[in-house]
């Protein structure tokens, strides 16, 4: 998190505001009717928001963008024969309960999607800083769940070889957008203040009686 | 939330665990070496995860899936001529600074990912409770942004359309797993702990000063 990134939107950066706002207005000129005019509707708070933004998307390292603390993967992948029904048999065995995530302690959400009659599958997940700590921290702590995971992938290679990263970030696809609510709370950052936040209640209980 | 929601599992709820467990190891007798072994790694504690589960997906409403108070939205659309070009312009501009969805504030992540060569859309987002309310709260508090997100899709009937619901439900995948890290803190709770924690540091530092 220590290194400067670059942003995603890079050739960008040198415009100003006003410029990259008439920009904005010439491509929406043959816009549907419907967001022109939304366009028109927010064009003042556009400014201003534009003009004073509180955060930015960056680089979340090999691929992937990040806001703040949180970075986003998304991945699609073509099913081998038979995966899909191995693995929507494994996610309906846990049934959201992956006790495995929970170790690794830097997954906000992880989705499993399966798309185009099962022939692919989208995986995206919302994760505490860059991509390669947090692969690596997968790799280290549930390695099995992940060659149970993807080993209905089309030419998955086993999250012990030495190939497992180059596959994983060929799938990915950078998001052009990225939004996050709290972008200063990390996973561990949310459960240090559930505790703070109980032991506060319990506290002023205390003092109340 | 109050409802009792049905899982996205559905017709799979009927079988015990014991079943389910069966199921994926027949299923993974034709898997990979690879995860076919994995599977037999965790065999023992996956038993004990499965028969103790601390939590499971539900419905999140109309479409998608929900672990706790936090629920996914995964929609692919077609992406109209020229709206790739528009909506990449606009995601540029604002370079991850939705103020719109900070004023919405049941919105945890949300993430934009261009798909075929700027032919389809990719949109993703975590998000608090229940499908209806969720687009309702959009729908009445930044409509004029989704007219302009919305203007980018094939065939986007305006968000104040009597068919703007059905025109978004009909492009949803609903996840097949879903996992949150903490599934009990909505957008709202997790900034009122980043309130407490603040206050308790100043309190403990006036104590200690």
């Amino acid at each position: 998190m220590a290194t400067p990134t670059q942003t995603p939107t890079g050739p960008e950066q040198g415009q100003t505001v006003e410029e990259k706002i008439q920009l904005l207005r010439e491509l929406f000129a043959d816009a549907p009717e419907v967001g022109k005019k939304a366009l028109e509707n927010v064009l003042g708070e556009l400014k201003s928001q534009v003009s004073e933004p509180r955060t930015r998307m960056e680089s979340a390292g090999r691929v992937g963008v990040r806001q703040g603390m949180v970075s986003e993967l998304t991945m699609i992948f073509p099913f081998a024969p038979g995966g899909a029904r191995r693995l929507r048999a494994f996610l309906q065995l846990l049934n959201g309960n992956f006790d495995g995530a929970n170790k690794v302690g830097s997954l906000h959400d992880m989705r499993f999607v399966f798309l185009d009659n099962d022939t692919k599958l989208l995986f995206c997940t919302a994760f505490d800083g860059e991509w390669d700590p947090y692969i690596d921290d997968f790799a280290t702590k549930i390695p099995d769940y992940l060659d149970i995971l993807d080993c209905g992938l089309e030419g998955w290679p086993g999250i012990r070889s030495p190939e497992a990263k180059d596959f994983l970030a060929s799938h990915q696809i950078t998001a052009e957008g990225w939004y996050v609510a709290n972008p200063d709370l990390t996973v561990a950052e949310t459960k240090r203040l559930k505790t703070v936040g109980k032991a506060v209640d319990e506290f002023l209980d205390k003092i109340g009686d | 939330m109050a409802s009792p929601a049905e899982t996205a599992t559905g017709s799979e709820q009927g079988r015990t665990a014991e079943e389910k467990l069966q199921q994926v190891r027949e299923l993974f007798v034709d898997a990979p070496e690879v995860g076919k072994k994995a599977l037999e790694n965790v065999l023992g504690e996956l038993t004990s995860q499965v028969a103790e589960p601390k939590t499971r997906m539900e419905s999140a409403g109309r479409v998608g899936s929900r672990q706790g108070t936090v629920s996914e939205l995964t929609m692919i659309t077609p992406l109209a001529p020229g709206g790739a070009r528009r909506l990449r312009g606009f995601l540029q501009l604002l370079n991850g600074n939705f103020d719109g969805a900070d004023k919405v504030a049941t919105l945890h992540n949300m993430r934009f990912v261009f798909l075929d060569n700027d032919t389809k859309l990719l949109f993703a987002t975590t998000y608090d409770g229940d499908w209806d309310a969720y687009i309702d709260d959009f729908a009445t508090k930044i409509p004029d942004y989704l007219d302009i997100l919305g203007a980018a899709v094939e065939g986007w009937p305006g968000i104040r359309s009597p068919e703007a619901k059905d025109f978004l439900a009909s492009h949803q995948v609903t996840a097949e797993g879903w996992y949150v890290a903490d599934p009990d803190v909505t957008v709202v709770e997790a900034r009122r702990l980043k309130r407490v924690g603040n206050a308790l540091d100043e309190f403990l530092d006036k104590v200690g000063g």
